[in-house]
C-alpha cells in the first residue's frame, strides 16, 4: 500500500475504498471498523481521540454512495437492536450487481444514448450521463443515432426541490397562482409525481387537508418549494400513469373551433397539431387542456385565427390580442421615456 | 459525438471506477486508447483510473490492506505498451445496477422521443423501459414524459437519409411565404415540443433550419444528396444568429424573461426595475417577432425600434379586429 499523507487521499479513492470493504464483508461492518480500517478513513482515525469530524464525513459518503444506487445496506447486530453504535453497514451483492440476464443490443443501445442527451442541464443530464458509464461497462457502445440531436428543458426552477420531495416523501408548501386570481394561494401537498403533456411539466399531488389529488402547472408555482418537516407514505400507485391519464382526459374533453386562413402558418401548424379535426364547415377542431395556454397559443396567430366557438375563448383571444395592440400602440412615447 | 463536459465530480469518477473495473474483467488485456473510447473519456482519465484501481483493496482479515486483498495489474505492459491486464481481482464481480433516478432519466427520455420512427416498435421500446427498472436498484422516480405517436415526416426524413438523396417539400416561412424545397438533410433537432429539420437548402444554396410543422407535402426523390454532414459545419446553435438580424428593445416580466433565454444575445444589456426586466433580443425579421409577442400577451412588450412596434400593433390590432367591438 503506498504511503501518503492523509489529506493526499482523493475522495475517489475513499469512496471506492468503502464500497469494495462493504461489497466483502457478509455480516458487515460497525462505523467503527470502518472509519479504523478503510483507506481513506484509516489514516485520519485517532484510537484514542475524538472521530466526529470523520463520523460526519463517513454520513456524507453514505449518501453519496446511496445517491449512485449503490444498495448501502444498515443492519442491527445480532441482539443489540437500537445500539447505534453497532449497528452493521454492508453492499448486498444481488442488490449491487446488475442481473445477470439484463442485457441491451446494440440497437437498444443506441436509443438509450439519444434517451441520454436529450437532458442537457440539471441532475437529469448527470444522472443520464451517468447511467451511460454503466451501461458501456456491459461492453456495447451506443453509437449515435446518425442525424439526431434531441433537447428537452427543464426551465421551472420547482422542479429539481419537486423530484427530490417525491423521492424522499416530504410533504411541500408552494404559492400557486392560478390565472385570473389577484394573488397566489399558499398550497401544501404530498408530491406524487411529475409528468410533462404537451410540452409542459405539471406536478400531480394530494392535498392532505382534503384527500384530493390535484395538478399543477410547474410554471405557476411562484414561490420557492419548501418542505415542511412532515413525510407521507405512498400508496405505491403508478402515478406518473395516472397524471398523464388524467391530462389526457382533460385535453380530449375540450375543444376550440377556429377558423383559419387558408394557406397560413395557422393554416399549416394548426392542422399538425395533435389530435386536430377538420369540421364539415371546414373549420378546425382543436384540443386543449387549458384555456388561458391555448388562448395565448391562438392569439399568437393574430389575424390568421378566428375563434367561433366557445365564447369563453373567443373573449380570451380577443381581449389579449386588444391588450398587445394597446401595449404597442403610441409608439413614440413609451419608446423615448429610457430610449 | 462531441460532448462537452466540465471536471468530474468525485461520485462521477466513483461510477467510472466501478463500471470501469467489470469492463476490465471482460476484456483480458485491452488498451488504453480502447477503454478510452469505450467510454469516451480522455486518456490520461483511464490511466488515473487504472492507476487508482491497481493500488485499491478491501482492509482484508488483517485490516491491513494485504497484497492478497488488493487488486493487482501487469504493471510493465501498462507503464510501457499503454495496455491494461488486471492480474488479480477482489470484491466486484458484476456492472453495477442504475440508480432509481439514473433508470427515470433514461425512460423519460425515451419516452420524450417517442416520436421518432426507430420508436415505431413499441412493444420493443417498452421491454427496453422494463429492462432499465428491473436493472435499477430502486423503483425510477415518478416521472414520464406524454408518449406522441409516430411523426410521419420524420419517417420520411429518415428514409431519405438512410437512402441518401434529397428530400423535396413545401415550406411556408414565418413571413407567410410559401416555396418548394429542395434540401440534403443534415440532422433533425428538437427543443421541447418543436422539432426542426437543418439542412442544405439546394434554392438557397446555404444550410437553414426548417420546422417541421411549418413542412408539407414531404417526399424523397430519386436524386442523391450532393452534400453530406461531415462537410458542413452545423454550429452547435439551433438559431445562428446572421449579419441581417435586427435587435430589439423589450420589457418582459422577470417570470417570463427565461422563455426568451435563447433570443437574448450574451452580451445584451438589462436591467429590472418593478418586476419588468428591459433587455435586447435578436430577430431575423419581425414577423417573427409578432407572432412571439402576441403569444405571450401582456408579459413582453416592445419598447423600440418603432417600426418593430408598429408591426406587433398592426398584427395584434388586425386580429382584434377579427372580433365585433360590442362582444365581451
Amino acid at each position: 500500500m503506498p504511503q501518503s499523507s492523509p489529506t493526499r487521499i482523493p475522495v475517489e479513492e475513499r469512496l471506492f475504498s468503502l464500497v469494495l470493504a462493504l461489497l466483502a464483508t457478509e455480516t458487515g461492518l460497525t462505523k467503527n471498523e470502518i472509519l479504523s480500517t478503510v483507506q481513506g478513513y484509516r489514516q485520519r482515525y485517532s484510537r484514542s481521540g475524538d472521530n466526529s469530524n470523520l463520523e460526519r464525513q463517513f454520513e456524507r459518503d453514505k449518501d453519496d454512495i446511496r445517491e449512485l444506487g449503490v444498495p448501502l445496506e444498515t443492519l442491527d447486530s445480532p441482539g443489540q437492536a437500537g445500539n447505534n453504535q453497532n449497528l452493521r453497514y454492508r453492499i448486498p451483492r444481488g442488490a449491487y450487481e446488475l442481473p445477470s440476464d439484463i442485457s441491451f443490443s446494440a440497437e437498444e443501445t443506441a436509443l438509450l444514448g439519444l434517451a441520454a442527451i436529450v437532458w442537457r442541464e440539471g441532475s437529469l443530464s448527470a444522472e443520464s450521463r451517468r447511467a451511460i458509464v454503466k451501461l458501456r461497462s456491459l461492453g456495447g457502445i451506443d453509437e449515435p443515432v446518425l442525424g439526431y440531436v434531441p433537447h428537452l428543458r427543464v426551465r421551472d426552477a420547482a422542479f429539481e426541490p419537486l423530484r427530490s420531495a417525491i423521492e424522499k416523501n416530504q410533504v411541500v408548501r408552494f404559492s400557486y397562482l392560478k390565472p385570473g386570481e389577484a394573488a397566489a394561494k399558499v398550497r401544501t401537498v404530498a408530491p406524487l409525481a411529475i409528468v410533462q403533456h404537451q410540452g409542459r411539466w405539471h406536478l400531480h399531488a394530494l392535498e392532505p387537508d382534503t384527500n384530493v389529488t390535484k395538478t399543477f402547472l410547474l410554471r405557476r408555482i411562484v414561490s420557492q418549494v419548501v418542505t415542511t418537516g412532515k413525510t407521507f407514505t405512498p400508496d405505491g400507485a403508478d402515478h406518473t400513469r395516472i397524471a398523464l391519464g388524467e391530462l389526457e382526459q382533460v385535453w380530449n374533453a375540450h375543444t376550440v373551433e377556429v377558423e383559419v386562413t387558408p394557406d397560413s402558418d395557422a393554416a399549416t401548424r394548426l392542422h399538425k397539431r395533435r389530435g386536430t379535426r377538420v369540421a364539415a364547415s371546414g373549420n378546425l377542431l382543436l384540443h386543449y387542456s387549458d384555456a388561458n395556454i391555448v388562448a395565448d397559443e391562438l392569439a399568437g396567430y393574430g389575424p390568421e385565427v378566428l375563434v367561433i366557438s366557445p365564447q369563453e375563448l373567443r373573449n380570451a383571444v380577443s381581449a389579449r390580442l386588444r391588450l398587445v395592440a394597446q401595449l404597442h400602440a403610441a409608439a413614440a412615447e413609451t419608446g423615448a421615456n429610457d430610449g | 459525438m462531441a460532448e462537452r463536459r466540465g471536471p468530474l465530480l468525485a461520485q462521477d469518477k466513483l461510477a467510472f471506477l466501478l463500471s470501469l473495473v467489470p469492463f476490465l474483467m471482460d476484456h483480458e488485456r485491452i488498451s488504453v486508447g480502447d477503454v478510452a473510447a469505450q467510454f469516451s473519456v480522455p486518456v490520461q482519465e483511464v490511466r488515473d483510473a487504472v492507476r487508482l484501481i491497481a493500488v485499491s483493496g478491501i482492509p482484508g482479515e488483517t485490516g491491513q490492506y494485504q497484497h492478497g486483498d488488493l487488486f493487482d495489474l501487469a504493471w510493465d505492459d501498462f507503464e510501457d505498451n499503454d495496455q491494461i491486464v488486471l492480474t488479480h481481482l477482489v470484491a466486484i464481480d458484476d456492472s453495477p445496477r442504475f440508480s432509481g433516478r439514473e433508470a427515470a432519466a433514461l425512460i423519460a427520455g425515451l419516452q420524450y422521443l417517442s416520436a421518432l420512427p426507430e420508436h415505431a416498435d413499441r412493444t420493443a421500446i417498452a421491454s427496453l423501459m422494463t429492462k432499465l427498472s428491473r436493472g435499477a436498484s430502486a423503483p425510477p422516480s415518478q416521472l414520464a414524459v406524454e408518449n406522441s405517436e409516430t411523426d410521419a415526416t420524420l419517417a420520411i426524413i429518415r428514409e431519405s437519409v438512410a437512402a441518401g438523396v434529397q428530400l423535396e417539400f413545401d415550406y411556408l416561412d414565418s413571413r407567410g411565404d410559401h416555396e418548394h424545397r429542395r434540401v440534403d438533410p443534415l440532422r433533425i433537432e428538437s427543443l421541447d415540443a418543436d422539432w426542426y429539420l437543418r439542412a442544405w437548402c439546394h434554392l438557397r444554396e446555404a444550410v437553414r433550419t426548417f420546422r417541421l410543422d411549418r413542412i408539407s407535402n414531404p417526399q424523397t426523390t430519386s436524386e442523391a444528396i450532393s452534400s453530406h454532414a461531415d462537410d458542413v459545419s452545423l454550429s452547435e446553435k439551433l438559431f445562428e444568429g446572421s449579419a441581417d438580424d435586427r435587435t430589439v428593445t423589450i420589457d418582459v416580466e422577470s417570470s417570463a424573461a427565461l422563455l426568451l433565454r435563447d433570443y437574448i444575445p450574451e452580451n445584451a444589456q438589462t436591467s429590472e426595475h418593478n418586476g419588468l426586466v428591459r433587455t435586447t433580443i435578436r430577430v431575423s425579421h419581425y414577423h417573427g417577432l409578432k407572432r412571439l409577442v402576441t403569444g405571450m400577451p401582456g408579459l413582453v412588450t416592445v419598447i423600440a425600434p418603432s417600426e418593430a412596434r408598429q408591426v406587433v400593433a398592426d398584427w395584434a390590432a388586425a386580429g382584434a379586429a377579427r372580433y365585433p367591438a360590442q362582444e365581451s
